[in-house]
């Protein structure tokens, strides 16, 4: 249409270069996209990321194994839980070393809080994305609850060092579990709330139903994971299909996209799969609180921790997908190579296939939907 | 089930040359006491054969469709940079590290691989970072710059020996005045307490300049 509105006039057009970032609130972060647009609508969009490069890796190499526990916290510092927990279990497995069961369900039981948390955060800032306010407020309440039991049990509220080899630092109590317990249930509540609010409101709606669709084919060729390869309707998470920890003895589904207000991948299906994700997460928690047993939280772990001589790729399903880490060991006190294989920063390579033919407003719903955190992303 | 699949590398693609490796326990000399190994085996296949390696895995039965990671890891010793490929798959719910070796380049010359971009569009970003950290180029990909790093960067930060150079443009890196070296006297301070954390010895800073 536009081509031949053109070619009539005969006008001399040419394609307009913006850079969208690195300090722009929409975003997420230091992220720089340059976008060509061709008036509203971008034809070619090339992320740059490296801004927040803090050379985690190789830091890495120069720390002891207990030591690189508070730099993974600061990888994906909106669940920095699930960054402890997958690093941790690695030199586990490498160790051999025997969990205690109170301290495995503790692990489980604050993974999936950080789940909510960070789900939380992103239906707040895709709301503010989209152009509505309020429900950043509504739910930093509920994610308010969440940073005060991490405060009480860890003493931070966003980078704990919570989760060490072989258990967890601090006993969670009875007065805890029981107000975690009340939490959930009213957090299932407000949770339809807020999605009545957002998510059935027919501007939301408008905005996300068929924009940005990532269909399962791109998915699965640029090796999506997490809510993004649900959304695209494929049935696949690690705490299901290569269960670790009590993982399997708990009852939960998976959600997976249908396409339900517009096209399956689209962005509204990433935004209700990450809600429903929330519930079941609900449901995980209120059974681990059910099921926790009294007992040590602290396995037997050698005072210098030195790690066999191999290699182990542990990998976990985090609040944005798979993060694993390749961890090479040559027997001595500190890793040789200790890579991380972030989740956000395969999707964030997906940008350059998803954005042409967006309009620009459109971009800024498609990168919030993926849910980026650059400190992730650039390590 | 890595038994099969060598055979399968080496029936579909007979030049690969893939080896099984799997941890091997060591026995200490003195105590005679032997610990077993650790962690996951791995496949070794031959450097050229990267891309049609990918590619029968990929295609074939085992379906190894999902690139997760392409990493490397520097042996200076040895002369040599493994490149580990963490492929998986999502219908047979397996987990494979294939891996190749490339030498390090004399410096000025680096060691190169064929892209697998056309295999998975997930290894454009990674085969970027894997060029950006340890210098090894991959023929045949559209875009090959650096990705973390600023494009007129010097140097491979990944690799062993690296150390990072003194300027870049206007900018003193690691300026005196704002090292903390408290943190390193901490350490060496405290090196007779077993287990507290000397970490920081092994920091590749270079002497401070003035301005």
């Amino acid at each position: 249409m536009q081509e031949k509105h053109r070619k009539e006039e005969k006008l001399k057009t040419e394609l307009l270069t913006i850079s969208m970032g690195p300090q722009h609130p929409a975003t997420h972060g230091v992220l720089r996209v340059e976008i060509k647009t061709d008036s509203e609508i971008v034809t070619q969009a090339i992320p740059h990321i490296g801004y927040l490069h803090r050379c985690m890796e190789k830091h890495s190499e120069n720390l002891d194994y207990r030591g690189i526990i508070p730099f993974t916290d600061r990888l994906d510092y909106l669940a920095a839980m699930n960054m402890e927990l997958t690093y941790v279990m690695a030199v586990e497995k490498m160790l051999k070393t025997e969990v205690p069961v109170r301290a495995e369900y503790i692990r489980v039981i604050v993974g999936e809080l950080q789940r909510i948390a960070s789900h939380l955060l992103f239906f707040g800032t895709y709301a503010i994305d989209l152009g509505a306010f309020s429900p950043f407020l509504y739910v930093f309440q509920d994610r308010e609850f969440i940073l005060r039991i991490f405060e009480e049990l860890s003493g931070a509220r966003l980078l704990y060092n919570y989760i060490w080899i072989g258990g967890v630092w601090n006993d969670i109590t009875d007065d805890q579990i029981k107000r975690i317990g009340t939490f959930c249930d009213t957090l299932d509540e407000s949770l339809k709330k807020y999605h009545t609010l957002v998510g059935e409101n027919k501007i939301f709606i408008s905005r996300t139903a068929h924009v940005g669709i990532m269909n399962k084919d791109m998915a699965m060729d640029f090796g999506a994971t997490g809510p993004i390869l649900r959304a695209a309707g494929v049935n696949w998470d690690l705490r299901k299909n290569r269960p670790y920890s009590i993982y399997p003895k708990m009852a939960f589904d998976i959600p997976v996209g249908t396409g339900e207000k517009g096209t399956v991948g689209d962005c509204w299906d990433r935004y209700f799969v990450r809600v429903r994700e929330m519930h079941e997460s609900i449901k995980i928690i209120k059974q681990c609180l059910a099921g926790i047993e009294a007992g040590p939280i602290m396995g037997k772990v050698p005072k210098i921790i030195k790690v066999p001589k191999g290699e182990i790729y542990m990998r976990t399903e985090c609040a944005r997908g798979e993060l694993g880490y390749h961890l090479v060991s040559d027997g001595g006190k500190k890793p040789y190579r200790l890579k991380v294989k972030s989740s956000c920063f395969t999707h964030v390579s997906m940008l350059p296939a998803v954005a042409p033919g967006l309009m620009i407003a459109d971009l800024v719903a498609t990168i919030g939907s993926i849910d980026i955190v650059l400190g992730e992303i650039d390590r | 089930m890595h038994n099969e699949w060598v055979s399968f590398i080496n029936t579909s693609v007979p030049t690969a040359n893939a080896v099984l490796v799997q941890p091997q326990g060591t026995t200490d000399a003195a105590t005679g006491v032997t610990t077993p190994g650790a962690g996951d085996s791995w496949i070794t296949v031959a450097s050229e054969e990267v891309k049609a390696v990918c590619q029968v895995l990929k295609d074939g039965e085992h379906q190894f469709t999902t690139l997760h990671a392409i990493t490397g890891v520097d042996y200076p010793t040895e002369g040599h940079i493994e490149i580990t490929y963490i492929l998986s798959s999502m219908s047979k719910n397996s987990e494979l590290l294939l891996k190749t070796r490339v030498s390090r380049g004399d410096g000025v010359k680096l060691s190169k691989l064929p892209s697998v971009v056309s295999v998975w569009a997930a290894a454009n970003f990674q085969e970027r970072e894997c060029y950006d950290m340890f210098g090894v180029l991959f023929y045949g990909h559209p875009d090959l710059r650096r990705l973390l790093c600023p494009d007129d960067w010097i140097g491979y930060p990944l690799r062993k020996d690296y150390v990072v150079q003194t300027k870049y443009r206007d900018m003193v890196i690691n300026p005196a005045n704002k090292m903390n070296f408290q943190e390193r006297e901490f350490g060496a301070r405290h090196e007779h307490i077993a287990g507290a954390s000397t970490s920081v010895e092994n920091y590749s800073v270079p002497a401070p300049v003035k301005e």
